[in-house]
């Protein structure tokens, strides 16, 4: 295996798959929490519509992707917040919506187009170091913005309206989350692919869920088992020669099982009792 | 009394609601710093209403909304940070995994504003909240593992730690056995004298806070009384409210279907 890693593909592949692996399993503390998880998939295969559009029409099919994504979360808030429709329905229609679309752009396609399929099904091993870039500079972006308004980010996902009324702008921040999710999953799209995405995006903190009760703690618990899974994911990928989108979730769903299992969640509580976790000073 | 002190909430015939479908219909009603008044009134009478307006959360339909001195529609998120809100139910989720200080250090991310991190004074604050409510001990318990009771004073702690001007309380009794809920209104009326906060506590249970308040306000979609609570509480104006009231709209339905049926 560490020949493997004397590899400029196999360096870059495991590059992005740690970035990607990071960014997703941060956004995926706020998606899970603030119960969004239907529209990382939505977005995801938005963004696919618009990377087939991008092909078919020679337009930059990330560029394309990051609108559609974009355009699809922000009709979905803005359904939700006006009280039309409750947000699982809103994104269920634009998901199957931009699913069709992506069909008939790929239809449209006179030839096979692999590149194409590659953004479906993820092909971390074949990341170029353009691509890397993209991914990184945008992946600084997220986190970034992830950071500056974490405090907000976590009280929206607790309690909106609480939030709201004790003076933080939660509208706008849930917007922001909106815009980071799609953004996310745009990042994502070449590692991991449009189905896969939303995997890597709910499973870490939902394992992380499993294990902790404290916010910080399933950040972090989020973020380890987020990059392990992804690097780990990879090398089993190379090494054994299969996909590396499967890979990597099916390794994070085993490990999402054992949390389940082993949890300290379902041991039987007593009222008022210590927490279970790591102490905090 | 109460004229002397300087107004923080004032409602001019406002009213609240969708248009045709009124919550809340002509309120005026000024509350004053350092008042503790209970709001009360019959299920669908216009109180949760009355606690979203004066969050801030809703825009009167007619009328005027003062708070803090500000147009509501004007209402900046630190003017939002001085009023303490607990909601009505605490967190449906009780595996939600967040600890007791990390819910109170919450308190003060309204009144940090966006880009500042919450430091040790803000810690500080929290911890402090937590001691006023008799919870310091469990800071770093999760909040699912605390009894109903014990939430809501992490939820007051909360509000305090907002380091509000005013704690508005939204029946902050229900579904807790009779002691703690006893145990609530002490807390909240020792917090009222020690801190000197004005209070605003919206409850169905009369018997609870009638001792206890300078002032009450009955609402029935309108202002129906406002004012010292053996004036707002006699035989004729609760008749009038949670009886005879109702009543009469049943018996106008019945009137309409009679009337349907004789024609």
């Amino acid at each position: 295996m560490l020949e493997l890693l004397a590899y400029d593909f196999m360096q870059r592949s495991l590059l992005a798959a740690a970035t990607v692996g990071g960014l997703c399993s941060v956004i995926g503390v706020f998606v899970v929490l603030r119960g969004l998880a239907f529209v990382g998939a939505g977005t995801s295969h938005a963004a696919f519509a618009g990377v087939a559009l991008g092909y078919l029409i020679g337009w930059p099919p990330l560029a394309l992707a990051i609108l559609f994504g974009l355009a699809t979360v922000w009709i979905t808030g803005w359904v939700e917040e006006k009280g039309r429709m409750k947000l699982d329905v809103s994104i269920g229609i634009l998901y199957t919506t931009t699913m069709a679309l992506g069909i008939l752009f790929l239809g449209l396609m006179k030839t096979y187009n692999a590149e194409v399929y590659g953004y479906l099904f993820g092909s971390v091993l074949s990341v170029t170091s353009e691509e890397l870039r993209v991914i990184g500079g945008l992946s600084i972006l997220v986190l970034g913005l992830l950071l500056l308004f974490s405090k907000e980010l976590y009280f929206i996902a607790f309690d909106q309206e609480m939030a709201e009324a004790s003076g933080v702008p939660a509208r706008r921040i849930f917007f922001l989350l909106l815009t980071l999710v799609a953004l996310t999953v745009v990042v994502s799209l070449k590692t991991v692919g449009a189905i896969l995405v939303f995997a890597m995006i709910l499973i870490p903190a939902s394992t992380a869920y499993q294990l902790t009760h404290s916010l910080t703690t399933l950040t972090w618990y989020s973020v380890i088992i987020g990059v392990s899974t992804a690097v780990a994911g990879v090398l089993i990928s190379a090494t054994w020669d299969i996909p590396s989108g499967p890979a990597i979730v099916l390794l994070a769903t085993t490990i999402f099982f054992l949390a389940v299992l082993f949890s300290p969640k379902r041991q039987p509580r007593a009222t008022a009792s210590p927490c279970l976790e790591p102490h905090h000073h | 009394m109460s004229i002397l002190k300087e107004p923080i909430i004032q409602f001019d015939h406002a009213s609240f609601g969708f248009p045709g479908v009124l919550a809340l219909q002509d309120i005026s009603l000024t509350i004053s710093a350092g008042e503790f008044v209970g709001v009360i009134g019959p299920n669908g009478s216009g109180k949760t209403t009355l606690c979203r307006a004066m969050l801030g959360l809703m825009a009167p339909l007619e009328g005027h909304l003062r708070i803090f001195d500000c147009a509501c529609g004007e209402l900046r998120c630190h003017h939002r940070a001085q009023i303490g809100y607990l909601p009505q139910k605490g967190v449906a989720d009780r595996n939600f995994p967040v600890t007791v200080l990390e819910t109170v250090m919450m308190g003060r991310y309204g009144a940090l504003g966006l880009f500042k991190r919450a430091g040790l004074q803000d810690r500080k604050i929290a911890l402090d909240a937590l001691a006023h409510v008799g919870m310091d001990t469990h800071q770093n318990t999760a909040l699912g593992h605390l009894s109903g009771g014990q939430q809501q004073r992490v939820f007051i702690a909360r509000a305090l730690a907002q380091q509000p001007k005013v704690l508005l309380l939204d029946e902050p009794t229900t579904g807790l056995d009779i002691t703690t809920q006893h145990n609530v209104i002490e807390l909240v009326a020792h917090l009222h004298k020690e801190l000197g906060l004005t209070v605003l506590l919206i409850t169905h249970d009369i018997n609870m806070i009638r001792s206890r308040v300078d002032r009450l306000v009955l609402l029935k979609t309108r202002l129906f009384a406002s004012g010292p609570p053996a004036e707002v509480l006699k035989p004729d104006i609760l008749r009038q409210v949670y009886g005879k009231e109702l009543v009469i709209t049943e018996k106008d339905l019945v009137i309409v279907e009679d009337y349907h049926h004789h024609h």
